[in-house]
């Protein structure tokens, strides 16, 4: 199954990548940070935690992964042959 | 996957099927993978691939047809002092005149699937595996060495010898143990909109030039790029390609909120800036937006410049080393080089049955010797540009605007171009004719569509005898020029004895010389305008009419 936004055209998401992002709780200390720097907005805060909404508009940039300092973001790639994709890259 | 490979190289973008056809064409058994469906759907860049990388890269690429979108001759900079006042500057010093431009070309915009695909196409040609949709998330380690690679669908792949070409990021490297995360004032996240724009308003907004604005961070036009603040936009043939890039942290304690602030500048950009306002947005139609990070400022500090790229059994190159350009957020030319100085490594290595690192430091000697991948990742005028923008002195602004992206950057850019300009002519004298053929194919390549692999050709067919003539003049003066160099090859230690030197000091002798040579080179160029127009147009007449294979080497 193929995923595309209005927001973001151009793009399509294929589904099946998996819990590719994952929050060590215990380290994170609710900093924004990764929130901050999402523009697929795939993270929140909840009772000062960060947690991931949703990653079905995640660009796989990484950011939220190098901006943690306390290393709770735990970022790998997703699937083979799923996530974003895009022909005008 | 049972097999045992000699080679897998990790990634199908950009440097990866450079290291894949070398390994292939070599006779190795050799496996590319690629974690996409297809090849180029994760690759993302506004992208100017800079002459320098055909010139001195892959021989394929140089000689080949690869799938441009535009020539481009250059960039024009516009010094935003006020935004609401409309009060900008200019330098487009960085040009390729008339009548050499555009078919001499400071680059060729391009997008990366088609380029990527034509790429992989030429590695499989090659003899070079390719196996998609599948992702490596390990290493296989047998005492210290990495002997292949774990894919998410747990298959251990053997090989000798693992080229990781995965891009930014490199989780794989990281996962190795060869690269630790990146702190995040070393990434720089892009934010990229392509828009969709009839060719002809492109040729008369943009032609064949590269727009960058620059400008204090209170326009808030831009965002402050951690260091430098600007946006870059590239003409492609139907469309342009737009990317404003934000450094993930400034000072240690600032993360910016990212998606606000990029929403406020595009918004900015596309409502005030006059050339944007007036010209581009009645006419471009939002196609795609995409982003991603890269590490654009790692080669700013030493110690991660200075990183190893190698392990037992393991060898990191292009964007998973580490090198990119900070100054011209280009990281395709160094990960061309670095495939193929990786591939020639691991090819003696393999035939000399020793994957040691001991033996794979080969391959990070010759990096940290090659001129230009070391000059483009530790140039630091655009780290200088921040603190003009701090102090907010227009006159170091200048200053490091020109040095950087206009005709100052001849300053440092002549060594390393120089240097390996002459490393090449000594290994074959006869290069400077397929670069001359190269640029006139490309132009072609470019009017006509007409790639390898593409089923668009539809050349002109023009026999005239004043046609025939000046396709005969071309071929005799490139034979003359071969010839000539040669017979210079023959008196190389006298050469070299007087070029090596000169090309040491050639930054030095433009640092003092540029001031009285710069104006005295526009006054001489628009002295002659009329006559390099006049020329420019039979030139491209001719490139257009003429017969392909004239250009073909």
């Amino acid at each position: 199954m193929v995923r595309t936004f209005k927001e973001f055209p151009g793009v399509e998401w294929v589904e099946g990548t998996g819990d590719f992002i994952k929050i060590n709780e215990e380290k994170c200390i609710g900093c924004m940070n990764c929130v901050n720097v999402c523009l697929a907005s795939c993270f929140e805060i909840v009772e000062q935690k960060a947690r991931v909404k949703s990653l079905e508009k995640c660009m796989e940039c990484a950011s939220c992964w190098y901006v943690c300092h306390e290393d709770a973001i735990i970022f790998t790639w997703p699937l083979g042959g799923t996530g974003y994709k895009s022909e005008w890259g | 996957m049972d097999e045992e490979f000699d080679v897998i190289v990790v990634g199908a973008g950009f440097g990866g099927p450079v290291a894949a056809r070398i390994c292939a064409k070599a006779g190795l058994k050799t496996l590319m993978i690629e974690r996409s469906e297809n090849v180029g759907d994760k690759v993302i860049s506004g992208l100017t691939i800079p002459f320098y990388g055909f010139l001195f890269g892959p021989e394929f690429i140089r000689d080949g047809n690869p799938p441009i979108e535009r020539p481009s001759d250059g960039i024009i900079n516009y010094i935003i002092k006020d935004i609401e006042k409309g009060d900008i500057e200019i330098d487009d010093s960085l040009r390729v005149p008339k009548p050499f431009s555009p078919i001499i070309a400071f680059g060729y915009n391009a997008y990366c699937k088609p380029f990527c695909e034509w790429e992989v196409r030429k590695a499989v040609d090659a003899g070079a595996i390719l196996k998609k949709s599948t992702t490596a998330i390990d290493v296989i380690r047998e005492d210290k060495y990495v002997k292949g690679i774990i894919t998410d669908k747990g298959e251990r792949i053997r090989s000798k010898i693992v080229i990781d070409a995965e891009g930014s990021k490199g989780l794989l490297a990281v996962k190795a143990g060869i690269r630790e995360k990146y702190r995040p004032e070393t990434i720089s996240l892009a934010d990229t909109y392509d828009y969709v724009m009839l060719k002809e308003y492109v040729d008369k907004i943009f032609g064949y030039s590269v727009k960058m604005c620059w400008g204090w961070d209170e326009q808030r036009i831009a965002p402050p790029l951690g260091y430098g603040n600007g946006l870059m936009v590239w003409p492609y043939r139907n469309s342009i390609h737009f990317m404003q890039d934000q450094c993930l942290r400034i000072n240690e304690s600032h993360i910016p909120n990212l998606n606000k602030l990029f929403k406020e500048y595009h918004s900015n950009i596309t409502q005030k800036l006059p050339w944007w306002k007036n010209l581009v947005e009645p006419r471009a139609k939002l196609r795609a937006r995409m982003w991603d990070g890269f590490e654009i400022y790692v080669g700013l500090n030493k110690e991660l410049r200075n990183m190893p790229n190698h392990i037992d059994g393991m060898i990191l190159i292009g964007d998973a080393a580490g090198l990119e350009s900070t100054e011209l957020c280009d990281g395709v030319p160094a990960a061309w080089f670095s495939a193929e100085i990786a591939a020639n490594v691991a090819i003696d290595a393999i035939h000399t049955n020793n994957t040691s690192k001991l033996f794979l430091k080969k391959y990070d000697r010759k990096i940290k010797r090659h001129p230009i991948i070391q000059w483009s990742i530790s140039g630091r005028n655009r780290f200088n540009l921040r603190t003009a923008q701090k102090e907010h002195d227009l006159k170091k602004l200048r200053k490091y605007i020109h040095n950087g992206w206009g005709l100052g950057s001849l300053t440092h850019f002549m060594t390393p171009f120089f240097k390996m300009l002459l490393s090449d002519v000594n290994k074959d004298p006869t290069i400077i004719t397929k670069w001359i053929k190269m640029f006139f194919r490309y132009y072609q390549n470019w009017f006509y569509e007409s790639y390898d692999y593409s089923s668009i050709r539809k050349f002109r067919e023009a026999t005239s005898k004043k046609l025939k003539k000046m396709e005969m003049k071309f071929t005799r003066y490139l034979r003359l020029i071969d010839s000539l160099l040669k017979s210079l090859k023959k008196r190389k230690k006298l050469l070299s004895a007087i070029v090596v030197p000169f090309s040491n000091s050639l930054n030095n002798l433009m640092k003092k010389t540029l001031p009285i040579f710069e104006p005295i080179y526009s006054f001489i160029l628009k002295l002659l305008n009329p006559i390099s127009n006049r020329l420019n147009i039979k030139i491209l007449k001719f490139v257009e009419y003429a017969n392909p294979s004239v250009f073909h080497t």
